[in-house]
């Protein structure tokens, strides 16, 4: 056993060891004892990472708009925050007085609660992953809708106008970019076969362990898709209609202070990062890569697309409402479906196991070939539905370019008239 | 008992609390709030059932859809928030609610070993010629029997069963279909209509007043509108 690479599996196999002799009487309390614990890591894990990423975000994005960032809370503004949570902490509670009290204080918990489990199933190295659901993926998909319920008791909870606006926004964008999601995650599962997303990690990888052709390179569009819906999905700029600070003053969080809005804070957070972390798992290989441990390859992936957020929250606008659904709606999903459908074929046709072959004919490739084809068709769909958007948004522009034309011809021949 | 006893019971005692808060609130928000939380419990069933897939697909599809369109109509309801439902025919509805389960449950239900079907004519209405274990429902398991665990397969067995002629092929299909027709009437209904559209169903309308003013006025029930001249209408379906 290498001990670097291993480190993870090693350190938990020695304290399940330990809880096992403790507990050697019942092996169920030794389980639900061991399983405590991992969840104790995994949220101390995500609430650690939600501390620096608020550091990383804030200096990343400043650096973006050409200003400093935090520099005053220790060297090179480290300890801002630490100085942000003792703010948070002694901030006075507040609760609107026509708030519906037991929905309004539950609602920061419900939301902190959701993105939490999500690192329930996420594998961090061979072997330590919380709990190998066979159908990882749809808990994965199940869980983020949970979110929404959360948003909705705040907004409804707080009793103030622009919050209900901030939760009625986040029905129709979280659910409705749901879609597009579901629908590109499908080809990752259907070509491994396997809902679990060890599973998945696994078909990445070579049979000797080393890492194999990531999905990226089989599903380009669905890759591109997954991280679009996924920004809308957390709600993070340029999708953050639902908190929109000039519109709708902070939306659904808007009567919330203190810990309770560092919860919400937290919940944005974490489900971010829950995302960055699924993409890598879907898309980029998980923890497999060559040379460095697993665990540092899976955060090294997880980090740069976390660093693709952070770029586009930095240089993009906040989107409309009506473009945010138009570009769900009209372009997402449609694509998505074709995609699926092409794919869905080509993979019937090329198939890499002579088993298969065997079962329900087709052709057999290597996997490589396979990819190829695949990254082909994908790119093709993709280029070509972006050719096709941008021809119907040049004729629209047209068409309102020429009734603006004729208003004014109206105008100036009412005003000479 | 064992572990999983006492975790039915705790679940099942509080998918139970909640769902006589659902019925018993006033509050028609926390209702579908307390709703949710019932889902959970159930999804927690399923969960002890061994069975994810459906507790996952219970989360997802009953909590983050059909929840929440519960919810949106309860909020867009004007004066839903202050209403008092005054209904005085909730202990009628709760008692005919138990007689039709518990009826359902001795037909169909695990109760319908311990009756002998032969002694009870009405039962052998439903039931004539077969055995108490034959008449379907839920599958029952004497004491002492071991049940057989859950197939590793059973994901992809359900994803057949959708799609295999001899089983669940045409509902799937006819839900499907019935989906697509909901779907597709929702974008007629809430489409925005082009402006010759609207003109054109404007000038429908107009000649049908039209028609049926002309057909009043040879009934000789209206005498006014035979004075209007012909451009009088054109000029209507302009605007």
């Amino acid at each position: 056993m290498n001990v670097i690479n291993d480190l993870l599996k090693i350190i938990s196999d020695f304290v399940a060891g330990i809880v096992n002799s403790i507990f050697s009487f019942s092996p169920f309390l030794a389980d639900v004892v061991t399983m405590g614990l991992a969840a104790v890591v995994l949220c101390t894990f995500a609430a650690l990472s939600f501390m620096g990423l608020t550091y990383v975000e804030r200096k990343v994005v400043a650096r973006i708009q050409d200003r400093v960032g935090p520099n005053q809370a220790g060297p090179l503004g480290l300890l801002q925050p630490l100085a942000d949570g003792i703010k948070m902490f002694t901030k006075e509670d507040t609760t609107p007085a026509a708030a519906d009290r037991w929905v309004y204080n539950l609602a920061p918990l419900v939301i902190a609660i959701f993105a939490l489990t999500t690192y329930a199933v996420l594998p961090f190295a061979p072997g330590v992953v919380g709990t190998n659901l066979n159908v990882g993926v749809f808990y994965i998909i199940a869980i983020g809708s949970g979110s929404i319920v959360a948003i909705i008791m705040a907004g409804w909870g707080s009793n103030n106008k622009y919050a209900l606006l901030g939760a009625f926004r986040t029905v129709a964008q979280l659910v409705g970019y749901e879609v597009p999601m579901l629908l590109n995650v499908l080809p990752v599962v259907m070509i491994t076969g396997s809902m679990s997303l060890t599973d998945i990690i696994t078909q990445q990888t070579t049979l000797n362990g080393n890492p194999g052709i990531p999905f990226i390179v089989f599903f380009p569009l669905s890759a591109l898709v997954f991280l679009i819906s996924g920004i809308a999905e957390t709600a993070r700029s340029p999708f953050d209609l639902l908190e929109a600070e000039s519109e709708i003053v902070a939306g659904f969080h808007v009567e919330y202070s203190g810990m309770k809005f560092a919860l919400f804070f937290l919940g944005e957070y974490v489900n971010a990062l829950a995302v960055a972390f699924v993409f890598s798992t879907f898309f980029l290989g998980g923890y497999a890569g060559p040379v460095l441990p697993p665990y540092i390859w899976l955060l090294l992936k997880a980090a740069a697309v976390f660093f693709i957020f952070m770029w586009l929250r930095g240089t993009l606008p906040r989107i409309r409402v009506d473009q945010m659904h138009n570009m769900n709606w009209k372009f997402l999903v449609p694509v998505s479906i074709v995609h699926l459908v092409v794919v869905m074929a080509l993979m019937k046709l090329f198939v890499t196991s002579p088993a298969q072959v065997q079962a329900n004919g087709g052709i057999l490739v290597t996997p490589g070939v396979q990819a190829a084809i695949l990254f082909t068709a994908s790119l093709a769909i993709l280029i070509g539905s972006l050719l096709i958007a941008a021809r119907r948004a040049r004729i629209m522009r047209l068409q309102e370019e020429a009734i603006l034309e004729q208003r004014r011809a109206e105008n100036i021949a009412a005003a000479s008239a | 008992m064992t572990i999983q006893q006492v975790l039915f019971i705790v679940i099942a005692l509080a998918v139970l609390g909640s769902a006589v808060f659902v019925v018993t609130t006033r509050n028609l928000f926390r209702a579908a709030l307390m709703m949710i939380a019932a889902f959970f419990g159930i999804a927690g069933l399923f969960v002890l059932l061994d069975a994810g897939l459906f507790a996952v697909a219970q989360v997802l599809i009953y909590i983050g859809a059909i929840s929440i369109l519960v919810i949106f109509a309860v909020m867009l309801t004007r004066g839903m928030q202050g209403m008092v439902p005054r209904n005085s025919q909730a202990t009628a509805a709760a008692v005919t609610v138990a007689i039709v389960f518990a009826v359902l449950l001795l037909l169909f239900g695990p109760l319908r070993l311990t009756i002998d079907v032969a002694r009870w004519p009405v039962l052998s209405l439903f039931a004539a010629n077969t055995s108490p274990r034959d008449v379907g429902g839920i599958a029952w398991t004497p004491p002492g029997q071991v049940i057989p665990p859950v197939p590793d397969t059973y994901i992809a067995d359900f994803g057949r069963s959708l799609v295999d002629l001899n089983q669940y092929l045409l509902p799937f299909l006819l839900i499907a279909f019935l989906v697509d027709v909901v779907l597709a009437g929702a974008i007629f209904i809430a489409r925005q209509r082009r402006p010759a559209e609207v003109a054109e169903d404007r000038q429908l309308q107009a000649e049908e007043e039209a028609e049926e003013a002309e057909a009043m006025r040879r009934a000789g029930a209206l005498p006014g509108p035979a004075s209007l001249p012909e451009g009088a209408v054109a000029s209507t379906s302009d605007h």
